[in-house]
């Protein structure tokens, strides 16, 4: 995380973004390098209490903590087209305005995709929800404390016994 | 700079399976060697920058960007053209060939060529192969049989590193193996089903070209136990798999008489028609584009199937009008491939005492040919042998979101068995499966582009439709639950495994290469990449290219001292 990065998320946390001093431009933007997607610090903030709806902080970190709202950006900008990138933004917007139990709401609908609902918001939520997924078990926290993924195994055993349940 | 000091004892193009094999030889009988590369160096250890990288290090977490995508239709396709190693690929807009028919042609240039990347497979052919073409009536009778290649088949092996087991089956002979890679409890058991309930059909450990257990020879090259990482297709730190960057290609420059050239685009080989054979080769240096010629008294083509083609089409004279080494015609005809363009899937409730820990980098098992073996049973040729293998994986109950979503991603209760195999079917060589020089495009070399005209046939749908037949009834008989055939209809190339153009054969007016894999009409020019093959196996074949090469280059020195080279 860069220094500007830093004090950006302190000040966004302290209580928004009126208090950033002038040295800082491009206070509206997304804290990220994104080279075709134009998202708005105030998306950024909303995809990131998405994400931790989706993997939240238990006794064990959540998405804020392992920033998976910026793979989801990251992924988003890179791998998809610019079809599914509008999509995924008009999708995002259907969540704009709403925090707490009406954004929790809205996100339970779309999980369950809810008859009537939008499509836009259902699209948005596939992406947002297997990309998430993805990058929370596919990152360093989780790979070297919960799910151990091992780069030298060193051993294959075909016949390792597990308890049957 | 004086011919002179382009002058050496023997020429190798390519650097790849079987370029770094004849590299090997010849610099061990004292030969001085060039081996021209026309990619960029890639030293083992020092140049697999992804080698030791985790998941997570990996900016989209080992996934293809739309844009490479886009940009690649054709490697994209392939299953290891992935983040961690795509920089060891061709990509497509760097070198354009013409498709008269959909083929997906996958190629690595680089010193090592795909020796880097290969699945590493390494079966023997028996006589059951070489004598398919004379038995079932298709290309040209081999002219070798087992009894030509066993020794060398031996002594490749030693060196690279076998795993696998004696399993005593006619279709697939013994080697000197390092010990298999186990089976694990449903490849087992699968295979206990399945040699009791069908005659002649088996499931053997994968054999394969990693060091289960290194013997001094091994160690000698610098290189260790394999340490199931499963990594391969970045380059091995250990040297625990065989590649020709961290074996035969280090091996060949301890001796002090090899010359690596890489960026070095062979454009032809020069034939003198005074002294009646190859004097050289002509180079395009790949970033300057500098031509310079380099002399040899032999040749060796290794610059991989359907690249060797187009230098021999690209090497005309006015004794070879049509390319040298190609008074039959036949030359870029007959390319053959396997058949990979269906699988299976399925689940096993049994077992569930039972998973894996760790990785096997051998694939798991491996069904050898059944179909067709000893007389002909089927309404198509040949047959095909077929991958197997089995795993569990955390069964995650992923519809939900929140504290519950979050528990089902962390908890290791276990899935039951999956298991899958992929078919590799023998193709029939035809003289309509062909590449060719295009007449008027050129690429950023001045060599012309290649078309390339190869197809599936009647004979490799039958074989498919029984495929999946049999392998579905195997897997019913097992109790496997949920299966699921899958006809992939990739386009061929897909494979990697391309073979023939200059195909062996008795006859000179039938083929191109003898039995020694020499040019008929060309005595001191040799190939001995999978364009050199006349039928195709249901083998993997880069284990043959080993042995036929180093088994030619004892000859063309032998003939050399003789003088008659």
């Amino acid at each position: 995380m860069n220094r500007r990065l830093a004090i950006k998320q302190v000040l966004i946390f302290a209580g928004g973004l009126a208090l950033l001093p002038s040295c800082l431009r491009n206070e509206g933007k997304v804290s990220i390098q994104l080279q075709h997607l134009d998202i708005s610090a105030a998306q950024e903030k909303l995809l990131a209490e998405i994400a931790e709806l989706i993997i939240p902080k238990t006794n064990t970190s959540g998405a804020k903590d392992l920033g998976l709202h910026l793979f989801v950006l990251k992924m988003l900008d890179d791998c998809y087209d610019k079809a599914e990138q509008e999509q995924f933004i008009n999708g995002l917007k259907a969540f704009e305005g709403l925090e707490g139990a009406e954004l929790k709401q809205l996100l339970t609908e779309a999980n369950a995709n809810k008859a009537g609902l939008a499509k836009e918001i259902s699209q948005f939520f596939s992406i947002m929800k297997s990309r998430t997924i993805g990058g929370y078990l596919n990152s360093k926290y989780v790979m070297s404390n919960l799910v151990i993924w091992e780069l030298v195994p060193g051993r294959y055993n075909g016949y390792f016994p597990v308890k049957t349940a | 700079m004086s011919n002179k000091q382009h002058t050496y004892d023997a020429i190798v193009i390519g650097s790849g399976i079987s370029g770094g094999w004849a590299a090997k030889e010849f610099t061990e009988k004292g030969l001085k060697t060039l081996v021209l590369e026309r990619g960029r160096d890639v030293k083992h250890l020092i140049d697999y920058p992804t080698t030791n990288k985790y998941p997570y290090e990996f900016e989209h977490r080992g996934e293809l960007t739309l844009a490479i995508r886009k940009e690649n239709p054709v490697v994209s396709k392939c299953y290891a053209f992935r983040e961690d190693a795509m920089h060891f690929f061709v990509k497509d807009k760097e070198h354009p060939y013409v498709q008269e028919k959909p083929f997906d042609w996958i190629r690595g240039y680089q010193v090592g060529g795909k020796s880097l990347l290969w699945a590493r497979q390494t079966q023997r052919w028996s006589d059951l192969d070489f004598e398919g073409p004379l038995r079932d009536d298709f290309a040209v009778d081999w002219p070798i049989r087992y009894k030509d290649l066993a020794a060398w088949y031996t002594y490749v092996e030693q060196f690279a590193g076998i795993s696998g087991n004696k399993d005593g089956l006619p279709q697939l002979p013994d080697g000197d193996f390092l010990p298999a890679f186990p089976l694990n409890a449903v490849e087992d058991y699968f295979k206990k089903t399945v040699s009791e309930k069908y005659e002649g059909r088996h499931v053997i450990s994968a054999r394969c070209a990693h060091l289960s257990q290194p013997r001094q020879v091994h160690f000698d090259q610098g290189r260790g136990k394999c340490q199931n990482r499963n990594l391969c297709q970045r380059g091995c730190p250990f040297g625990g798999y065989f590649s020709s960057n961290a074996s035969t290609l280090p091996w060949a420059a301890k001796t002090g008489n090899l010359t690596l050239k890489p960026f070095s685009v062979v454009e032809s080989i020069i034939y003198d028609e005074k002294l009646g054979k190859a004097s050289g080769v002509r180079v395009v240096d790949a970033n300057t584009k500098e031509v310079t010629e380099y002399f040899a008294k032999v040749i060796f083509v290794n610059a991989a199937a359907i690249n060797t083609n187009l230098i021999l089409l690209n090497s005309t004279s006015s004794r070879f009008p049509d390319g040298l080494g190609n008074d039959s015609g036949v030359l870029g005809k007959y390319v053959a491939f396997h058949n990979y363009s269906a699988r299976i899937s399925a689940e096993y409730e049994g077992l569930k005492e039972f998973t894996t820990d760790g990785r096997n980098p051998s694939d798991g098992g491996y069904i050898p040919r059944f179909r067709n073996l000893l007389k002909q049973e089927t309404d198509f040729k040949r047959g095909y042998a077929a991958g197997f293998s089995a795993y569990r994986a955390p069964e995650r109950d992923m519809s939900g979101i929140g504290t519950d979503l979050k528990e089902q991603l962390l908890h290791k209760n276990l899935g039951p068995w999956q298991v899958g195999s992929h078919m590799m079917g023998e193709t029939i060589p035809k003289e309509s499966n062909y590449v060719k020089l295009d007449k008027d495009k050129k690429d950023e070399w001045g060599i012309p582009l290649l078309r390339i005209s190869i197809d599936y046939d009647e004979n490799d749908a039958k074989m498919k439709k029984d495929y999946l037949e049999q392998l579905t009834g195997m897997f019913t008989e097992a109790g496997f639950k949920n299966i699921k055939a899958n006809d992939a209809g990739q386009a061929p190339g897909l494979d990697i495994h391309e073979m023939g153009g200059a195909r062996m054969g008795h006859d000179p007016k039938t083929s191109v290469l003898n039995k020694w894999n020499q040019l008929h009409d060309c005595k001191n020019v040799f190939v001995t990449d999978g364009a050199c093959m006349t039928s195709t196996s249901t083998q993997n074949p880069s284990l043959t290219y080993m042995a036929l090469t180093a088994r030619a280059v004892d000859y063309a020195v032998r003939s050399m001292k003789k003088g008659e080279l």
